[in-house]
């Protein structure tokens, strides 16, 4: 009889998983002149007056760490497998009249993942849903990106559910959805530099409230998108890109609107940055969406309470209950 | 002293204003409530949380808000409200809540109120349980105004009239408490309220001492400032707007006086009494500059003087009780009772005679007023020539030094001073202050010197009391006004003024002979006159003042408010309540002060 273990380990060991940023690596296509074909210049934004910005964002969790070791099959050694929990929502800025913020479309879920394929369940935990699912996968970091990829399915939901409500979207992250609507991916930090030294010099020369002219990411290839980059701030004693984030949007969107969206966030994204001294990723962890992420970290609820409700299910289990037909591995 | 118009907070809602607060632990003292986004909780106001106990059942937990807390929920940083306020991009919420100090809980199971139950605003029934008016006889509640919420505070009278305490103690800073405005408020609400017992208030006595200016000598004229909103409240709280009425002491007999006929209207009556003039030496007249009619001219004759012994008010300053002189005057004293004998055709005067029939030096000297005394005195006390070698009588100054003797006879001479206790004591008809001529008895002494301040208000209390010793009957009360305590009991020293405000304190409840005590000092005035006033009363305090150990009854934030309270709004403290209660009261309809006086004739008269 198969059982599931809960490590003793505190779920925060392990090896983290940076299962982000990082591309394709056939996405090194750029082509600078969809916008202007001499010169980059920095290119002034301009605020059109939208009336509202959702920005959209996820937290997630490992809640505790799990093994599935197989009583009648010994053999087989422990299988790992990990609780988690995600939350994804957005902070909608209203910015008519009294402008103010509030949480939106904030869900929060629970998934536990086991690796190798298994599909034993976790048992009925009270008051936590957890949901089963399987992965070929059986090391840590192939668990949690497992995680990390249904997050940011749940992310990618959340920001074409708000840009179809009519609201403009700045979603944490590249993008990873190519229908034509107004999400923009906000992507903080750079792995790779996407131009060649001519145009790059012009990011240099950005000043807040400036951006580059748009650029193609990937002309010829299945994930085409419109990229810019944008000064949020001026850093003291920073280099040249310190103060620098890189924007996309769906190439789908069109070159025209891409300007107007590239224009607008390069005039209102600076305003939202927060100052340096109140945050340690400042100023590219811009104010709402270090506030929704404090606001979704608190629904995911105490992990202590959580980590001791799954202790206390699984302590509990005699068998493991059949497997759930809808959950079988997707 | 004048005061604001009266506004009354208008009466708020019952009903749900909010939970108990889950963050943190609520006791059986104090728990916070997070309010709900439409409902207000003001500081003083008084909220009931039901709770359900495992094996006790429903616990009603009642309680006074002592202070009102709002924050921005996810905010870490101050310059956030600007993100927040002004950009609108950083998500907030704003939080209101308010800290509540628990005043009662019902049945009496001391449990905390669980996080998360309702609050509602504590009205009707639920607001005299929180304030425990409940457990006072309806016949003894006094209301003495209105709380923040628009309704009556009362006091437990068991507290004031000896039946379980007594006493009141009125401190605040002068000017702005309104100290003495209040405590003629409370008489006028003690004699005028239609639902106290009678027993408490039938022929109830007032004495009243005027200190400061001539602020007192007004009740019985209607002010300018009372307005019809202040009328709307006496009214609700139970008593017509009507001045004191002022009443005539018949010279006839004493008590026989009736009150002068002023037209409609009934209520309490006033008499004023001030020393005679010093220029009045036949005429008598009142010593007073603001008003001359119904001021009766009061002084006490010799004969009286000796009678009631009160030679030892004379010796009132501390610094009289350091030497002998306390042992001389007393000697002094019991020597004129013996030897004291009217004089035919003298009214009030009076002759020594030694009563073993031996002649003495001042043989056949009349006294008729203090300078005659002074002179009688000297020849037994400090005899010139040869009268008797030069030697004082021995029946008068026993073994005692000649020095301390020639200090007495010092301290003495200076105090017969005209300026001093000259006008109070001279020969002729009796014009005692008639106590019983009228409900409250105003004694004009703020134009005399300390010293002769001192000697009325020792002779006034010692009459008072002594009156109430000799019936041993309680009642009808007797009530004191005394303003400036500190200078008749002070915290240091001894004199015989502060031996009988002691002795007041401590027996006067059961006696009948209530103490209405104001100072802007509490910690100025003798511990022990303090401590017996069951009732205690503050209005604006000083800073400092109010962190002094008198003011251990208040909460830390009524503390911090004392300093800010407007006129006509005072604390309250009471046994019957283990919370101070901020109340105001309204203004009164009699002037306070010269120009505040009604012109006669005014169609307005008799609002």
């Amino acid at each position: 009889m198969a059982k599931l273990y809960l490590e003793s380990w505190a779920p925060g060991f392990g090896s983290p998983v940076e299962a982000d940023q990082s591309l394709p690596p056939s996405e090194v296509d750029v082509d600078p002149t969809v916008e202007v074909t001499g010169a980059w210049e920095p290119l002034p934004g301009l605020d059109d007056g939208a009336r509202s910005i959702a920005f959209v964002d996820g937290i997630r969790r490992i809640d505790a760490r799990l093994t599935l070791f197989d009583d009648d099959d010994p053999a087989n050694g422990p299988i790992p497998g990990v609780c988690a929990s995600y939350a994804v929502g957005a902070t909608v800025w209203h910015r008519e009249d009294t402008p103010y913020s509030t949480f939106e479309h904030v869900t929060v879920r629970r998934l536990a993942v086991l690796g190798r394929g298994r599909i034993e369940q976790v048992p009925h935990v009270p008051g936590l849903d957890y949901l089963t699912e399987a992965t070929e996968g059986e090391d840590d970091a192939q668990l949690t990106a497992h995680v990390q990829t249904r997050m940011r399915q749940a992310e990618g939901a959340c920001a074409t559910d708000l840009a179809r409500e009519g609201h403009f979207v700045v979603a944490d992250g590249p993008i990873n959805e190519f229908a034509p609507h107004q999400v923009i991916g906000y992507v903080k930090t750079h792995h790779r530099s996407y131009l060649a030294p001519p145009e790059a010099a012009c990011v240099g020369r950005l000043r807040p409230g400036e951006r580059t002219p748009l650029f193609r990411i990937n002309p010829l290839g299945k994930f085409q998108r419109y990229s810019w980059y944008v000064r949020l701030a001026t850093v003291p004693f920073g280099h040249a890109w310190s103060g620098v984030v890189r924007c996309e949007s769906a190439f789908a969107l069109g070159r025209e609107e891409a300007r107007v969206v590239a224009d607008r966030t390069a005039a209102i994204l600076p305003r939202v940055a927060p100052p340096l001294h109140i945050d340690p990723r400042a100023p590219q962890n811009l104010v709402p969406i270090a506030a929704l992420e404090k606001h979704l970290r608190h629904q995911l609820g105490d992990a202590a309470l959580v980590e001791r409700a799954l202790r206390a299910a699984l302590h509990a289990q005699t068998t493991l209950p059949a497997p759930r037909p809808e959950a079988t591995r997707r | 002293m004048t005061l604001p118009p009266f506004e009354p907070r208008r009466s708020a809602e019952g009903g749900r204003v909010g939970r108990v607060a889950g963050v943190g632990q609520t006791t059986s003292q104090e728990f916070r409530v997070v309010l709900d986004g439409d409902r207000y909780l003001a500081v003083d106001d008084l909220v009931v949380v039901r709770t359900e106990v495992p094996e006790a059942g429903t616990v009603s937990t009642y309680g006074i808000v002592t202070e009102s807390e709002a924050t921005y929920e996810g905010a870490t940083f101050d310059s956030d409200v600007h993100r927040i306020g002004d950009g609108g991009f950083q998500p907030a919420e704003r939080v209101r809540s308010a800290r509540v100090a628990v005043t009662r809980v019902d049945p009496e199971i001391w449990v905390a109120a669980g996080p998360g139950e309702v609050v509602e605003r504590a009205r009707g029934l639920d607001r005299q349980r929180a304030l425990y008016v409940d457990t006072i006889d309806p016949q003894k509640r006094l209301a003495v105004g209105v709380g923040r919420d628009g309704d009556e505070i009362e006091i437990d009278l068991d507290y004031f009239d000896g039946t379980k305490g007594g006493h009141m103690s009125i401190s605040g800073v002068s000017g702005v408490a309104t100290k003495t405005t209040f405590a003629f408020f409370f008489l006028r609400m003690l004699t005028g309220l239609p639902n106290l017992d009678p027993r408490a208030t039938a022929n109830l006595r007032a004495l009243v001492f005027n200190v400061k200016g001539e602020d007192l000598l007004w009740l019985d004229r209607p002010s300018t400032k009372f307005s019809e909103e202040d009328a709307a409240t006496w009214q609700r709280l139970g008593v017509e707007p009507t001045s004191f009425r002022l009443a005539t002491p018949s010279r006839d007999g004493r008590g026989g006086s009736r009150p002068r006929d002023l037209g409609a209207g009934s209520g309490p009556t006033v008499a004023y009494w001030a020393p005679p003039a010093k220029a009045s030496r036949d005429a008598v007249l009142p010593d007073v500059s603001g008003r001359q009619e119904g001021i009766e001219a009061f002084y006490w004759t010799p004969e009286e003087f000796i009678k009631e012994g009160l030679l030892q008010f004379v010796f009132t300053d501390a610094s009289d009780q350091r030497n002998q002189i306390p042992f001389v005057e007393e000697r002094v004293r019991t020597q004129l009772q013996r030897w004291m004998q009217p004089v035919e055709g003298e009214p009030g005067a009076v002759t020594l005679v030694d009563p073993s029939g031996a002649v003495h030096s001042a043989q056949g000297e009349v006294i008729r007023d203090m300078d005659s005394l002074v002179t009688v005195l000297g020849m037994l006390l400090e005899p010139e020539g040869d009268d008797s070698d030069g030697h004082p009588h021995p029946a008068w100054a026993g073994r005692v030094q000649p020095g301390t003797i020639s200090a007495f006879m010092r301290r003495l001479q200076s105090a017969s001073s005209d300026l001093r206790l000259g006008r109070l004591v001279r020969a002729g008809v009796s014009r005692r202050i008639d106590r019983s001529a009228a409900t409250v008895t105003v004694v004009a002494i703020q134009a005399m010197h300390d010293l002769a301040q001192r000697f009325v208000v020792g002779a006034l209390l010692q009459e008072t009391f002594r009156e109430k010793e000799l019936t041993g009957q309680s009642h009808p009360l007797s009530v004191v006004v005394l303003d400036e305590l500190n200078k008749y009991a002070p915290r240091e020293g001894a004199s015989p003024l502060k031996e009988m405000l002691v002795d007041i304190a401590q027996r006067g409840r059961s006696l009948g002979v209530l103490l209405i005590g104001a100072q802007q000092s509490a910690s100025r005035v003798a511990p022990d006159v303090l401590e017996n006033a069951s009732i205690r009363v503050a209005g604006r305090l000083d800073a400092a003042e109010s962190e002094r150990a008198e003011f251990g009854w208040m909460l830390p934030s009524t503390k911090a408010r004392a300093r800010l309270l407007k006129p006509g709004t005072m604390v309250l403290s009471q046994p019957a309540v283990p919370v101070p209660v901020v109340f105001s009261f309204p203004r009164v309809p009699w002037a306070t002060r010269r120009d505040e006086v009604r012109p006669e004739g005014d169609p307005f008269k008799g609002l």
